[in-house]
């Protein structure tokens, strides 16, 4: 990682938060295929609705997306304002303008 | 549109990037070229909402629902 990306990660990666920081982004990057997928398919379905194997499919990816979406909101804060906190943190986290998420 | 008690929200804003960039040498010129790609008025954004009203008078179901969701993605 250069020094540039290393300033940027929200995390502040040393060597001790390196790994939680690489389980980060690989979370988020897992999140952004699902949510893909789901758009792609969803789109898909409206013109084969009788296609069984892509509505398993949306299932499938569906459920992931909402597990992985929990525990990731649980760890580094909301991705919606869906998502319920004892403490407002939406206003603190950087924005994805400022690498927020990335 | 409603809101509050059923999280049922017309639009969601999700606070990270669909596809994540890194922009290595910032260029205004071809920034300006993009931007109205996406709000001007052949734009995304223009597209997007013209998907949105044309829906309404779709005659059968999966018309309205692909101009539904295609609006919503753009």
């Amino acid at each position: 990682m250069s020094v540039e990306e290393n300033r940027n990660c929200p995390c502040n990666c040393e060597e001790n938060t390196k790994v939680d920081c690489d389980l980060r982004r690989e979370m988020i990057q897992e999140i952004r295929c699902l949510e893909f997928a789901i758009t792609e398919l969803a789109l898909y379905l409206d013109t084969h609705s009788e296609d069984e194997k892509a509505l398993c499919l949306h299932r499938k990816y569906c459920k992931k997306l909402k597990e992985l979406k929990d525990k990731y909101q649980k760890v580094y804060g909301p991705l919606t304002i869906n998502f319920p906190c004892n403490k407002w943190s939406w206003i603190e986290m950087p924005w994805p303008w400022e690498r927020g998420n990335y | 549109m409603a809101m509050g008690k059923g999280e049922l929200l017309m639009w969601t804003y999700n606070k990270t990037l669909q596809y994540p960039i890194n922009i290595k040498c910032p260029d205004p010129k071809l920034a300006k070229v993009i931007i109205s790609q996406y709000g001007g008025p052949d734009g995304e954004l223009a597209a997007s909402l013209r998907y949105l009203s044309q829906r309404f008078g779709m005659p059968d179901q999966v018309s309205k629902a692909v101009l539904n969701d295609i609006g919503t993605e753009e």
